[in-house]
Order: structure tokens, then sequence, then C-alpha cells
């Protein structure tokens, strides 16, 4: 899948293409919105992270562009000025998702994951973990064919987070970013992840045991496929 | 016990004339007894001066024959006149009060005594007046006087008034409209008060002045916060993404990766601080938009599904009994789910091991209204008036940090939904948080599109 990353901070730009390039995408950069633009209309892209801040020009407009010479393309806003209208504007402009800085490159893989399952409709979505199964458009973990009812959404939330970037460790603050990210209160340093994974094993040990849920001793936790 | 302008000027006009008035109708007897003496006296002289030019014109025989003097009375005796010979070194030209016997009766006179020459005899002429009839008048005149007088002086306290609620009309509607404490600093479009009194125009610029320049702080204020924290917020990207790359590297050891969590958790709590700014500047700049229409029952539930995990670790039983079918329209369901979060949060934060949060709501004069009552430490009464200032840290969590932004998150949400909160607290038995929503609807569950 190609990439086109538009963001004027050279670094932020830099550590996206690491990070992307290592989940297999292949990436380019530009850093305002002139070589964004030439860039749009040359090629084709599936994915194109805008960041709204550009030095240049507003990044509202390179959708238009996007909409014009790459109207496949999958587009995500980045930004620092979160204003709900600029979200809305951007959404309305056919964004197809949009990220407020500072957020973690976890999120945007999965918010990509995400766009890339709905564009092409992958429906059945299900997945074997030991005894249990995954389902991921049903939002359900069954064992013999009964779903398990006491697993609550927050802990399928963990669940899917970590099959999403399955065979990597996550770490506590990942993880609760994740999982809290959307309330803004006053907490940090919990240890609430911990005690979701300690409820999910009980839950899950009275049928098998999900040897597949490992703790990383000092790190935090991952998933093994 | 503090008056009215308008008030203490009537009740100033009032007094002082109301003093005036009586004294001037105190001292109307004297008044006139004065008047009348003066004018009675010129009568005398006048009389005086009739008869001595008789006497001169015809002789003193008109009046005395053979040394008979001669006398006349009035009827009554209030009135007479006495001509006499008299001794011939007696002298006298006076007019004064004098009692004289009359049949019985003892008289007090007004007297004219006036001695004159006729060839070498002395006369002495005597015109008098019973006092009586000079002063019988003052009697009725001091109250037709004090009648009048009170007449007029509401008459003027009337017209006083009017005036004066009319001169003073646009201070009461600079201080109505301009400074009551709801009003005040009343940001808007600036409407000038219709006044024709140079200090009332004075004042209403000077207010008008002043609320601009606190607009402009505030803004200045609003807009610092926001640009601070939309900075802070591509540096802090920058390095989360650095160090999650990190993280990911096969080549760093465990060690660092240890330390790289670390940083990971320093940086979320940055995160934190800095987003929780800008969503209270966000809320002050209202960029959020309040259309929809959500169940209270529904949001509650949403966050008890949230938070539940952290009253398990604490075993907190939480009770709610919550009116069904209330919905609130015109809210922001993100801002509304972060008010409720936080003050849920802080009611298992500040709870003790196995303690209970209850929550109940009702309908009160219409208006619907949410309690939150925890059983935990309290705040103490010193500290309750500043509970929602930023970066306020003063109640010792007694599990985790926290950096004093929860309740300013709370207050600027229910002041942009102009939800009432009030704060009732004793220290080691627990708060009670009431929040007053103005707005609500009582709806069926099946009209509610969640």
């Amino acid at each position: 899948m190609n990439v086109l990353i538009v963001e004027d901070e050279m670094s932020l730009a830099r550590e996206l293409e690491i990070f992307l390039s290592n989940a297999n995408y292949l990436c380019e950069l530009c850093h305002n919105g002139k070589a964004a633009s030439e860039k749009i209309a040359i090629n084709l892209y599936d994915f194109i992270l805008i960041d709204l801040g550009l030095p240049d020009c507003d990044g509202l407009d390179l959708l238009k562009d996007v909409k014009t010479h790459n109207p496949e393309a999958s587009c995500l806003i980045l930004t620092a000025r979160a204003e709900v209208y600029d979200r809305i504007k951007g959404l309305d402009l056919g964004a197809d998702d949009y990220l407020p800085k500072p957020f973690s490159m976890l999120e945007l893989q999965s918010r990509m994951q995400a766009i890339t399952r709905r564009k092409f409709g992958l429906k059945h979505t299900t997945l074997k973990l030991g005894e249990f199964v995954i389902d991921m458009n049903d939002r359900s973990i069954t064992y013999n064919g009964n779903i398990i009812s006491t697993i609550t959404k927050k802990e399928y939330d963990l669940i899917a987070y970590l099959i999403l970037h399955k065979n990597r460790t996550l770490t506590r603050p990942q993880l609760s970013e994740h999982i809290w990210g959307s309330v803004v209160n006053d907490d940090y340093d919990s240890n609430y992840i911990d005690v979701h994974i300690k409820n999910i094993r009980k839950k899950l040990s009275v049928h098998a045991q999900p040897d597949w849920l490992e703790t990383v001793r000092g790190l935090g936790y991952k998933i093994k496929i | 016990m503090a008056l009215k302008l308008q008030t203490k000027l009537t009740l100033f006009n009032t007094i002082s004339k109301l003093a005036i008035v009586l004294l001037f109708v105190f001292l109307l007897p004297m008044l006139i007894k004065n008047i009348n003496h003066t004018y009675n006296d010129g009568r005398f002289r006048k009389q005086e001066a009739k008869l001595l030019q008789i006497v001169k014109d015809q002789g003193i025989g008109v009046y005395i024959q053979n040394g008979e003097g001669y006398g006349a009375y009035l009827p009554l005796k209030e009135e007479y006149i006495l001509l006499d010979e008299a001794d011939s070194n007696y002298n006298l030209d006076t007019i004064r009060n004098e009692k004289r016997k009359v049949e019985k009766d003892t008289i007090e006179y007004r007297i004219l005594s006036h001695t004159f020459k006729v060839g070498n005899k002395n006369y002495l002429l005597e015109i008098g007046k019973s006092v009586s009839t000079l002063d019988e008048t003052s009697g009725p005149l001091q109250s037709i006087a004090l009648q009048i007088l009170l007449g007029m002086i509401m008459l003027t306290i009337l017209a006083d008034f009017f005036f004066s609620n009319y001169i003073l009309g646009p201070l009461d509607i600079i201080i109505k409209t301009k400074l009551i404490a709801h009003k005040f600093p009343n940001f808007g479009s600036y409407q000038e008060v219709k006044t024709s009194t140079a200090d009332f125009k004075y004042l209403d610029k000077s207010i008008h002045q002043m609320i601009e320049t606190i607009e402009s702080t505030f803004q200045k204020e609003r807009e610092f916060i926001s640009n601070a924290s939309h900075e802070l917020m591509t540096p802090i990207s920058i390095l989360q993404s650095k160090i999650e790359n990190m993280f990911n590297r096969d080549d760093v050891v465990d060690e660092l990766k240890i330390r790289l969590i670390e940083m990971q958790k320093i940086l979320n709590r940055l995160k934190s601080i800095t987003k929780t700014l800008l969503l209270i500047s966000q809320i002050e700049n209202e960029q959020f938009i309040k259309d929809d229409t959500i169940q209270i029952k529904q949001l509650l539930q949403d966050v008890y599904d949230e938070i539940s995990i952290r009253l398990e670790e604490k075993d907190i039983a939480l009770n709610m009994n919550i009116t069904d079918d209330v919905a609130l329209q015109n809210v922001n369901k993100f801002l509304l789910y972060n008010l409720f979060f936080n003050l849920i949060n802080n009611a298992i934060k500040y709870n003790k091991e196995a303690g209970e949060i209850n929550i109940n709501s009702y309908i009160h004069d219409g208006t619907l209204v949410v309690e939150i009552l925890d059983s935990g430490i309290g705040i103490s009464a010193e500290q309750l008036p500043f509970i929602f200032n930023r970066f306020k840290k003063f109640r010792q969590s007694l599990q985790q940090e926290s950096f004093g932004l929860g309740l300013p998150i709370v207050k600027s949400i229910a002041d942009f939904h102009k939800i009432r909160i009030n704060v009732t607290s004793q220290l080691n038995v627990g708060s009670t948080f009431t929040l007053v929503f103005p707005n609500y609807n009582s709806i069926t569950q099946k009209s509610i599109i969640q």
C-alpha cells in the first residue's frame, strides 16, 4: 500500500515513515502543500495523511486535490488544531478519519486498518486464538460455539487492540491511551490495564487457558498468533 | 443598611422641608405678634397725630373742659382712648404693654403714652388696645399655615420624586443592565444608556471601557492557553512517535525499553495536561456544538461501563437511582460524558476502601437535578471555595496522583451548558455534588435515537 505523508514537521514525518514502513507500507514524504499537490497530481496513493497546519496552504484545500486526482485514496487528517469546525469540515470534504495530535502510531495503524476493512467490505473477520474464536464484526469471543457473555466492552476492546498489533508488545501507557483516550480526565499512571487483563484471563480460563495472551515482564502485554 | 440614591435624596428632601416648615409654624405666633404690634403701633401713631392735629386746630377744649379728662372705651373694652392733664414734669412718649384694671378685670393692653404741652399745661394721651385682640388671629393662622405648607411639601416631594426618578433613571438602567452580578461583565453588544446627564454618560462609558478591557484580557488568556496547548501538541507528538519507534526496534534491550515506558508514562501525563487545557480552552471558546439529545440514564450507564473497573479495584458500591425517560436536549454528549466521568472518577478516587457512591436524580421546580454522593474523605470548608480552580491540589488522593484539572473541566462543561453545580462536604464523611440542569424534556424511551 502506498502512503503519502504530508507533514511539515520533518522529524514527525520521519517517525511516521519509519513506523509505517515497518508495518509494510510504502511511504513518500512531503513537507508543504505545493509539493503535496504535485505528488497527488502525479501518483496514485492508497492513503494520504494530511497535516492541517501546513506552512503554505490549508490542508483542507489539499483534500479537494485528492478528490480530483486520487479519488480512491483514503485521507486521514492529522492535526494539532483539533477545532471542532475543522473536524466537521474535513470529514465533509471527504476525509475518511482524523486523528488529533499527539496520537499513538498504533492508533494510526488501527484507524488505517479499519478504513481498509470498510473499503474492501471485509465481512468475515474471524480469528482463531487457541480454543477461542474472535469475531471482529460481532465484537464477540466464542468458545465451542458459545459466546462468552461475561466479557465486557472494554475487555473486548483491549483484546481487539492486542490482536490488531499481534506479536508486538504493547505497553501499559499505549493500552491505556487506547482504552481511555476519549475521556479527558486527570489521572495518570493507573494500573487499571493490569486489572482488565487479570479479569480477561479469569473469565476465559473458565473454558480454557488463554496462553496466547502473554505478559511481557516489565514491558506490557502481547497476543501471540 | 444600604439605600438607593433616589430614596436617600427623597428622604433628605422630605425631612429638611418638614423641619423648616415645623420651625416656621412654631415661630409663626411670634412673627404674627411682631407684625401685629408693628402694624398696630403705626396705627397708634396715626391716631395720635390725628388727635394732636384736632387739638392744634380746635384747641384742647374739644376734649378737656374744666380739668375733666376725656376717656372713651369700645363696648367690650378692647380699645380705649384717654386724654388727661398730667404733671408738668411728666414726660412720656412710649408704646408698651401694661396691665390695667377695668371694672374688676385685669386686661393687658398695648398702650401708647404721649405727653404734650398746650399752653403751659402738660397733657397725657393714652391709646390702648387689648393684647388678646391683637394676638387672636395667630392660632387659626398657625393651623392654616401648617395645612397649606404640609400640602405644599407633599407637592414638592412628589415633584422631587418624579424629577429625581427621571434624572436618576439612567443610573438605574446602568446598574440593572450592566452591573448586576450575573450580568457583569456583560460581553456583547454595547448599548449606550440614553441620558442627558454628563456624569452618567461618563460612568456608562467608563464601565463599557472596563468591560472591554476585561473582555480582551479574557480573550488573550483564552488565546494564550489555546495557542500554547496547540503548540505543545506537535513536540509531544514527535516525542511520542520517537519513543514508540524506538520501543519497536529489536536492537533495543529490555532494560532500555523499561526506561522508554517510563518516558512514555511521563509523556502521557504531559499529554493529559495539555489535552485538558486544550479542552477547557475549546469549551470556553465555544468550539463545541450543542445539538445532541441524550438520556441521562443511558449516559450514566456508559460512564459506569467505562469506570466499573475502578469501582471493583476499591470495592466501592455504586447505587444509581435515576429517573427514567428523562432526556437532555441541545447538549454535547462528549462533554457531558466527560463531566460525569470526572465527577464519578473523583467520587471513586477520594473514596475509602469498600465505600459507596449514590447517584440520584429527580425533578425539582421544573429542572432536572442529579446528585452524586460519596462516602469519601471529603473536602474541608476552607478548601471548598477553591476546588474548581485550575492546578489546585489539596485533597490527598488515597491511591494515585492527579494534576488538579478534573474539576476545572467539570466546571467549564457545566458553565457551557448553564448547569448549576453545588458542592457540600464534610471531612471524613463524604461530599455531595449537585447538578441542576436548566432544560430537560421528559420523553419516552422510543423517541430517542441513540
